[in-house]
């Protein structure tokens, strides 16, 4: 009902332009009337460089429950998305990851982690939605049987007990929950050998490569990934989400048998809209532009992210097509993907 | 036969010789640089009467010799950088070197080939290309990005010499020494010049002392910047320069103060903040200082890029300066003596 999360986008925007000074200066520079405004795309989107060099939250910094940080290194600041209260979050993202992951498995299955342990990564907000996976859809498992990197290091052997485990009992589905970087480690660990998982089993991918694997071809890591865990194709699942926002978007074949691959759907409380970089008005249906993410569970900071990702409007979901491709700079003056290593 | 310093140096002089011929007769050359670099007509005749090292001292020379070096070819690679910047990589490789193989830029070819021509010698030669592994002797100077760079260096055969010009950018520091009208006026002739794509480019001013001094500072830069802009329009922006604007000036209007014109941007910073570095195109992020015995931690993060510092008093600069960086006075950072490679990381 788009009316509905029109009103709802509306209703944060004023509250947010009421207790984010940034928010309400961004407002009044581009002319927003808060009072009259209707449509969510009318209202300005906060891009994520904001979250590294301004608080964005509606709070006080002494009532957040929960902060979470980017992972990137960048000039001296990491962007930074603070709550004060994780219900709605968790909420959410336990329901949608339940329809992207865990559709038709009708009891609880060994869930495994190709990332640390929420202790261990107690800023990372991919760490703290793979706790809440873990304790949605797992079995009870100890830690050191569900998170399987450690200090930077993937514990391929303890995986493989863990699954070996999980055949020997008879297990038709574990869910698989890892970085796109990590998948990578396990492949070049396994060294082309295969390494049978249940046949139910769901692998949700997340993330890009970030310097920490080599990099792959995303439809040849499919494959290969496919073919080491015997698996269809369509189990392997992407997530896209990030420290900005408080929802994840997922491609659909688990969910539905019709869906296409490399598509990614939003969860009913947040959409994407592709727009034009220099103007950030909505490119038309189909064309390619950056992704303007709005995002109803984000209550306490923007709702409405501008993120850096290029995306096209496809069926009923949206294509992801990554960062821009580097384009040759005019002149020698440093570019600012350069200076942040990326 | 090696050449002595004098005639190394009297070769450069050939160069920078040809380069006046150039600029004496710049018409048709000036409107085709125009088309090929996106600078404005008015932005190319500034660079080019006021920005290219067409002197040098006696001094000077004799240091850009000595730093060059000696090799018995250099090939010279332009693959990013401002047109002038073709007259030191030449001057440079000229000193080096009596034969000299040079592969312009491919976004700014027509000052490096006009050059060139002038020169008219037999033992300065362009190439389309040079590929680093066919390279059998020599030295190559390769201008442009680290990864560039890169992967000349890891294409280059054994004991052929690379050495590296990468990107960069500059800071400027306003101290107390000045009134900050008459600081504004002196980086803005910083920042102008090549619409800011230059590696000395100041693109963070530091400005020392409180928040009105700061926003004075920022309100005097944008006004400066606008009188510019009806001398010297900026030329088109790139695609990816212009959204890097865009999002840029969303990111400081949440995050700060913007002074925007259709020219240029101007974002003054809250205190204590991470410095946010803008793209390239007449946009500065301006920042207050404190204490001034905070800025070298304050830059720290940046410190790899910074190949220059403007100030109003270089003394106090050279304090927190990286130690690679050129530390000029303001409204002198684009008039780096010829005496060696603008980079001096």
């Amino acid at each position: 009902m788009p009316e509905l999360f029109d009103r709802l986008a509306c209703d944060l925007a004023r509250f947010q332009a009421s207790r984010v000074e940034g928010y309400g200066k961004l407002c009044r520079a581009r002319g927003v009337n808060l009072s009259t405004l209707s449509q969510a795309t009318d209202a300005p989107a906060v891009p994520t460089d904001a979250f590294k060099i301004a608080r964005v939250a509606t709070f006080p910094e002494d009532a957040a429950v929960a902060t979470f940080r980017t992972s990137g290194t960048t000039v001296g600041a990491r962007g930074t998305h603070a709550m004060r209260d994780t219900a709605s979050y968790d909420a959410a993202a336990v329901a949608f990851g339940r329809w992207a992951l865990a559709a038709e498995l009708s009891e609880r299955v060994p869930v495994v982690v190709l990332g640390p342990s929420p202790n261990e990564a107690p800023d990372s907000s991919l760490g703290h939605m793979n706790g809440l996976f873990v304790d949605a859809f797992g079995l009870p498992a100890p830690v050191e049987h569900t998170y399987f990197i450690s200090d930077d290091v993937l514990d391929v052997a303890g995986l493989d007990e863990r699954v070996a485990f999980a055949m020997a009992q008879g297990r038709e589905a574990m869910i698989v929950l890892a970085t796109s970087f990590a998948l990578v480690h396990l492949l070049d660990a396994l060294d082309d050998a295969p390494f049978r998982l249940p046949q139910n089993t769901r692998v949700m991918q997340t993330g890009g490569f970030k310097g920490r694997s080599r990099e792959m071809d995303a439809k040849r890591l499919r494959r290969d990934l496919a073919r080491a865990f015997k698996i269809d194709e369509r189990q392997i699942v992407l997530e896209y989400g990030m420290t900005e926002l408080s929802s994840q978007f997922y491609e659909a074949t688990v969910a539905k048998n019709d869906a296409p691959a490399w598509v990614y759907v939003e969860p009913p409380w947040a959409r994407v809209v592709p727009v034009d970089a220099v103007t950030l008005e909505p490119v038309a249906d189909g064309e390619v532009g950056i992704a303007r993410i709005e995002d109803l569970m984000n209550v306490d900071s923007a709702f409405a992210v501008l993120a850096a990702d290029r995306v096209r409007r496809v069926g009923a979901g949206f294509e992801l097509l990554g960062r821009e491709p580097d384009a040759s700079p005019r002149g020698c003056s440093i570019a600012i993907d350069e200076m942040l290593g990326r | 036969m090696s050449r002595t310093e004098a005639e190394r140096i009297s070769d450069v002089r050939q160069v920078l010789e040809a380069a006046r011929t150039l600029v004496r007769e710049r018409a048709e050359l000036a409107a085709e640089i125009a088309r090929t670099t996106g600078l404005s007509p008015e932005g190319v005749e500034l660079a080019m009467t006021e920005h290219l090292e067409t002197t040098a001292t006696d001094a000077e020379l004799a240091s850009l010799v000595a730093r060059a070096g000696d090799a018995p070819r250099v090939h010279v690679i332009l693959s990013a950088n401002v047109f002038i910047a073709a007259l030191r990589a030449i001057a440079i490789a000229r000193a080096a070197s009596r034969f000299v193989t040079v592969r312009p830029s491919r976004r700014e070819p027509v000052f490096a080939r006009a050059l060139v021509g002038a020169l008219g010698c037999t033992e300065i030669t362009l190439a389309e290309n040079v590929a680093p592994m066919e390279v059998t002797g020599g030295e190559i100077h390769v201008y442009g990005r680290d990864e560039t760079i890169a992967r000349v260096r890891a294409a280059a055969r054994p004991g052929v010499v690379v050495r590296g010009h990468g990107a960069g950018m500059g800071i400027a520091w306003i101290g107390p020494g000045w009134p900050v009208s008459e600081a504004a006026r002196a980086l803005a002739s910083d920042v102008v010049p090549f619409d800011q794509r230059g590696c000395l480019s100041p693109r963070v001013a530091l400005v020392l002392g409180d928040e009105a001094r700061a926003e004075a500072f920022a309100e005097a830069l944008h006004d400066v910047l606008g009188a510019w802009e009806t001398k010297v329009p900026r030329g088109e922006l790139s695609r990816e320069e212009a959204e890097t604007a865009a999002r840029y000036s969303e990111t400081m209007t949440f995050a700060g103060k913007v002074f925007e014109a259709p020219g240029h941007i101007v974002a003054l910073a809250h205190e204590g903040s991470v410095l946010a570095v803008p793209p390239p195109g007449r946009h500065v992020h301006v920042a207050r200082v404190s204490d001034a015995r905070s800025v070298a931690s304050r830059i720290a993060p940046l410190s790899r890029a910074i190949v220059a510092v403007g100030a109003s008093d270089p003394t106090e600069a050279r304090a927190f300066a990286p130690a690679h960086a050129r530390v000029s006075v303001l409204g002198q950072m684009q008039r780096p003596p010829l005496d060696g490679p603008v980079d001096n990381r």
